[in-house]
């Protein structure tokens, strides 16, 4: 087995095009192997050190540019994301223990492609783009054509991902992401959603993005959402959400509870987002405020 | 009797325990730290099938593979049945695997990996027998059997057998069919919980070297005398050429008490003639151990009078036992005890049985059978205050035992405190305010009893008046071990950080059962104050002589001795000290005579196990405010408030410790814990990822109140026990908060968000 530590991204990128594989954190790839899932790659190229790639920055348009190498525990943590792009640090605080979030990247959780991720559905909601870069130069591409089935992207065996690009909030935007859990650390979602919301100058919905976290094979963008009351979008989500889940029985719950669940988590996710969009602060993560996982005498 | 006065003046001592420093910075040492030249890894082959007839078995490539130094399976050790209870095992696989976690044949190599691929390399193939998984299934006369020759097996002669029954019992008093039919009100009720796991931070680890015909073993076990017992039966050697030393334990909750794996490994190092190391994964932890916690079928019928007095209770229990019945031959009966409950019950007629499946052998995991039959009892009596129409914490005050009062298997109690458990307990919880209407306060009631059982230690002090504990004792991590410097102190006048303790090695110290039973304080302590009495007394007359007084009139205290009313006339302990290592050395040995069993009156049991009397008993009342997400099911466990009459608190912040965890394992119990199976009886979450403990962030604000009484025939100076009690309860109480929101109760456990919410949808569908 080899292991090189890359400091720069030219030599990261060498390193893919000779056939290693990144590790960034490693808290899937090695957690992976250790319990059987796949052992470990013959050649490992580790990329936590390259500064570039760790880096969050806004992009000339007023979207934001975030490093692959972000730690979950700096999204969380950053006042910009919470402000603006909520429901991605809503979902990188719900990451594993603090120890999982200190080194478990964006990068990794992104393209290790999980049904079960949870920045996936924030990520889909703000039309983000991942950023892939290889020796033969660089291409960004959509998160729905990244993820192709569980575990894996579209990406080319030598390409990094070295950033992911989250377009410009709208005035009046809100949103939320929130996940089924029935402990509060070291969970995974048993189903999760995200909502992009933006309201209308008198507060109505004027347009909203719903995507969905372990339901199907990959992260999936709920369709058919239209604009309307609070109340109306928000009861729509839950029916179209469970009307388009596509979900499996396994031992974390059943099919049928998890198709119920989903719709109860897009409602939410999307009452959340309009109040956040509305200029009210609900804290980080929201799933501590809004029922589940609640902490001891909050408001419900 | 002895009745010893407890100190209600004072409040209880605090300190911090001996082992705290080094387990919190990392320089105390477990089994799977030490490492000895030449060691070898061992790896176990596993049968991997529920119920199946070996037709072939052949070690020969695993033989061959370069850097293999023994490989074994039942050819090549006595054969020799064991159980505490029932003799129904055997250390390897003979002819029939009868659950997936049985050893067919162990392996020690030069690498972890060379004595995987080895084990892996054994050639094993099979005839399927009939998987035996469902409990009620598995008692009908037409059933398969797990055991074949269950009837030539040995056993201990109360067990009550029968086929797939490995251990029925009963206890019966009145005439409860009669009083039934009398009764204003009946209510019946079927609870079903399912078994779930110790899951101690320490996978088990066994490490064994031969020095000519004599070995000495390392292990993570609860139990090392019980351990060295099994040794000594299964490779038929004597006693005193088996040693074992636990380092640090990491954790057992019951989980590592009897005998498991130091035999395998012992026969290993013998074979291979090189120590050999054994370190489980999660994995195995979960699988092969044959001590998880127990699934129960739980019937419970009980007649009231309209007012709500209790006059009959019936009930029928089924335990899953496992494919063996390792120490679980007296959960029956415990059980039974756990069903009828600590309540003033006339007329009784329950039925226990431990039934044999193809499922990993059930065990003594923290108060055995208690939390699931107590969730099952508390569920129903909550069902019962509905029924006639009282509020549940009124209805316990009524039937509750108490002082005076006679208890279902017709025993009077002493003085007990359980009606203080529950007032305390509930006011703590502020039980009655106004509440959300997705939140409850859920109360629950339980018992445990003390145990009983001969202990030994010794008291030495050295020339520099510095002293020795050498106990029997066995530490698991609930502290009970680390009291005993405070009870020598207080002894002998001097502080608890004079003494260190020796413990944790079968050939220095004198018998101790282990960490099991709640006994180690209750008996130990006994043992540790009756051996440096003695040295009390040495000091006394050598204390008389120096300051030519009477023995009678010398005071130990603070370090000195002095003669009262004098304080003139004072001595140090250190000087004393010097002056008898000159002389007859101080020297202190102590056991002292375990209390008796208290007399039942007007009961008689079958299968009688010793469990119907309970000596010194403890009392424990759990309330627990619980919030419920109606949309999903998800429960949140807001704050917990418990009341403990455990007798004398020596240390209350090790007690505050025990009850904390007590409270946050039953919660996961409750709540996310169980295990699944498929329907091959295999286990489907035998990993962490999988199979949910509580988690710290999960941790609720959890207030205690000792309730502290004389008690008779206790521990040292009135104490109890305390490891299992605070486990009793937990569940129960957030089974009685869930239902108090739904309006019906969750009649499996755990009461996970799932099955919380099927019961919401059977709610809205009525
Ligand atoms: C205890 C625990 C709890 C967890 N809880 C959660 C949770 O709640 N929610 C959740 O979503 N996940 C959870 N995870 C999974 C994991 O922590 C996250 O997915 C994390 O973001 C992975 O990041 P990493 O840097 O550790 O990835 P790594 O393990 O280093 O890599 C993961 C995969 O992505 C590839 N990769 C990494 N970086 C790049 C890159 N820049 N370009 C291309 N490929 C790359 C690697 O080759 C590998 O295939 C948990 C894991 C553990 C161990």
């Amino acid at each position: 087995m080899s292991l090189l530590i890359a400091t720069t991204l030219d030599d990261a990128l060498a390193a893919l095009a000779a056939g290693a594989r990144p590790i960034a954190g490693g808290t899937d790839l090695v957690v992976g192997a250790r319990h059987g899932k796949a052992p470990l790659p013959a050649s490992l190229v580790a990329i936590d050190r390259i500064e570039s790639l760790r880096t969050v920055g806004r992009s000339a348009d007023g979207g934001l540019v975030i490093g692959a190498g972000v730690s979950h525990h700096t999204i969380e943590t950053d006042s910009t994301i919470g402000a603006e792009w909520s429901a991605l640090a809503d979902a990188s605080a719900l990451v594993g223990s603090p120890a999982t979030r200190h080194v478990g990247t964006l990068g990794g959780n992104v393209m290790n492609g999980s049904p079960a991720m949870d920045t996936g559905a924030p990520l889909v909601v703000f039309g983000a783009e991942a950023e892939l870069a290889s020796g033969s130069g660089s291409r960004r591409v959509d998160m729905a054509t990244l993820w192709v089935g569980p575990g894996r992207t579209s990406a080319a065996a030598d390409e990094l991902c070295v950033a992911i690009h989250l377009p410009a909030r709208a005035p009046r935007s809100g949103s939320a992401y929130l996940r089924l859990e029935y402990r509060r650390a070291m969970e995974i979602a048993v189903v999760g959603a995200a909502a992009s919301v933006t309201l209308t100058a008198d507060g109505a919905v004027d347009s909203v993005r719903v995507a969905l976290t372990a339901v199907a094979a990959t992260i999936v963008e709920v369709t058919g959402l239209t604009g309307g009351s609070v109340a109306d979008v928000a009861a729509a989500a839950e029916a179209a959400a469970a009307d388009q889940a596509t979900p499996i029985s396994d031992l974390r719950a059943s099919d049928r509870y998890r198709r119920h669940c989903i719709g109860v988590m897009a409602r939410r996710a999307v009452e959340a987002a309009a109040r956040r969009a509305s200029g009210e602060t609900i804290a980080i993560p929201v799933n501590r405020a809004v029922g589940i996982g609640m902490a001891a005498g909050a408001a419900s | 009797m002895t009745v010893t006065e407890p100190h209600p003046a004072r409040p209880a001592p605090r300190f911090v325990r001996a082992d705290g420093p080094d387990k919190v910075t990392g320089s105390g040492r477990y089994t799977a730290d030490l490492s000895l030249t030449g060691v070898l890894a061992a790896k176990f082959r596993y049968a991997d099938v529920s119920h199946a007839r070996i037709t072939r078995l052949d070690v020969s490539a695993a033989r061959a593979m370069p850097g293999v130094m023994s490989v074994l399976t039942a050819a090549d050790v006595p054969d020799v049945r064991f159980g505490p209870f029932v003799q129904d095992r055997t250390l390897f696989a003979t002819d029939v695997v009868r659950f997936e976690g049985e050893i067919i044949a162990a392996v020690a190599a030069t690498t972890a990996e060379i004595a995987q691929r080895a084990a892996d390399a054994i050639v094993v193939e099979f005839e399927p027998l009939p998987v035996v998984t469902d409990l009620e299934a598995s008692l009908a006369t037409d059933a398969p059997l797990v055991h074949g020759d269950w009837a030539d097996y040995g056993s201990a002669e109360v067990v009550v057998r029968d086929r797939n029954d490995a251990s029925f019992s009963s206890i019966t008093k009145g005439d409860a069919a009669a009083a039934m039919a009398g009764a204003d009100v009946v209510v019946s009720s079927r609870y079903v919980a399912d078994g779930c796991h110790a899951a101690p931070i320490e996978p088990r680890a066994v490490l064994a070297q031969w020095e000519g015909d004599k070995v000495t073993i390392w292990t993570s076990t609860q139990v090392p005398f019980d351990a060295r017992a099994g040794v000594c039966e299964t490779l038929k050697l004597p006693a005193n050429r088996v040693r074992i030393i636990v380092p640090h334990l990491g954790g057992g909750f019951g989980g590592k008490c009897g005998f498991h794996y130091e035999a395998h490994i012992a026969a290993l190092a013998r074979a291979a003639k090189r120590p050999v190391r054994l370190v489980f994964s999660r994995r195995e932890e979960f699988l092969a151990p044959d001590r998880r916690r127990e699934g129960m079928i739980i019937d419970i019928t009980t007649g009231m009078r309209t007012d709500g007095t209790i006059i009959a209770r019936s009930g029928w229990i089924a335990i899953d036992n496992g494919a063996y019945t390792a120490d679980a031959g007296f959960f029956s009966q415990l059980a039974a005890m756990h069903v009828a409950g600590p309540y003033r019950v006339p007329n009784v007629s329950i039925e226990a049985h431990l039934v044999y499946t193809n499922h990993q052998p059930s065990g003594s995991v923290r108060a055995p059978t208690a939390p699931q039959a107590c969730w099952a009892l508390e569920s129903h009596t909550d069902e019962l205050a509905k029924a006639v129409g009282l509020e549940p914490v009124a209805f316990r005050k009524l039937n509750a035992v108490d002082t005076g009062a006679e208890g279902p298997s017709g025993q009077t109690y002493d003085e007990i405190g359980l009606q203080q458990c529950i007032d305390a307990a509930t006011a703590n919880a502020g039980y009655g305010q106004e509440l959300p209407d997705d939140e409850a306060i859920g109360v629950a009631i339980g018992w445990w009893p003390s145990f009983s059982v001969p202990s030994g230690a010794y008291v030495k002090i050295d020339g520099d008046g510095s002293g020795q504990i050498i106990t029997g004792a066995q530490e698991c991590g609930t502290g009970a071990v680390m009291t005993l410097r405070q009870l020598a102190a207080d002894e002998l006048g001097m502080a608890a950080e004079d003494f260190q303790l020796v413990y944790q090695d079968t050939s220095v110290a004198p018998y101790d059962m282990g960490a099991t039973g709640s006994q180690t304080l209750f008996n130990n302590g006994r043992a540790v104050v009756n051996a440096a009495g003695q040295i009390a007394e040495q000091l006394r007359k050598l204390a008389a002589d120096h300051l030519e007084a009477s023995p009678d009139d010398i005071v130990l205290a603070d370090g000195h001795a002095s003669v009262a009313g004098t304080p003139t006339a004072t001595v140090s302990i250190a000087e004393l000290a010097g002056i008898a290592s000159g002389g007859e050395l101080l020297i202190g040995h102590g056991s002292g005579q375990p209390p008796g069993p208290p007399p039942l009156v007007g009961s008689t049991c079958v299968g009688d196990l010793g469990m119907a009397a309970f000596v010194a008993p403890q009392f424990s009342c759990h309330a627990v405010r619980v919030k419920l997400d109606r949309d999903t099911g998800v429960a949140r466990v807001l704050a917990v408030s418990t009341a403990h009459d455990s007798g004398t608190i020596i240390n209350e912040l090790g007690a505050l410790g025990q009850v904390e965890g007590g409270v946050l394992m039953g919660i996961g119990q409750a709540l996310t814990e169980g295990t699944t199976y498929d329907d091959q009886g295999k286990q489907r979450n035998a990993a962490m990822l999988e199979y949910k403990l509580q988690t710290c962030a999960d941790a609720p604000p959890i207030n205690t109140h000792f309730v502290q009484i004389a008690t008779p025939d206790a521990g040292p100076r009135g104490a109890k026990g305390l490891a299992e009690a605070p486990n009793v309860a937990t569940a129960a109480a957030i089974s009685n908060a869930l239902a108090a929101i739904i309006g019906r109760p969750v009649r499996r456990l755990p009461m996970t968000a799932e099955r919380v919410w099927e019961t919401l949808n059977e709610e809205a569908a009525r």
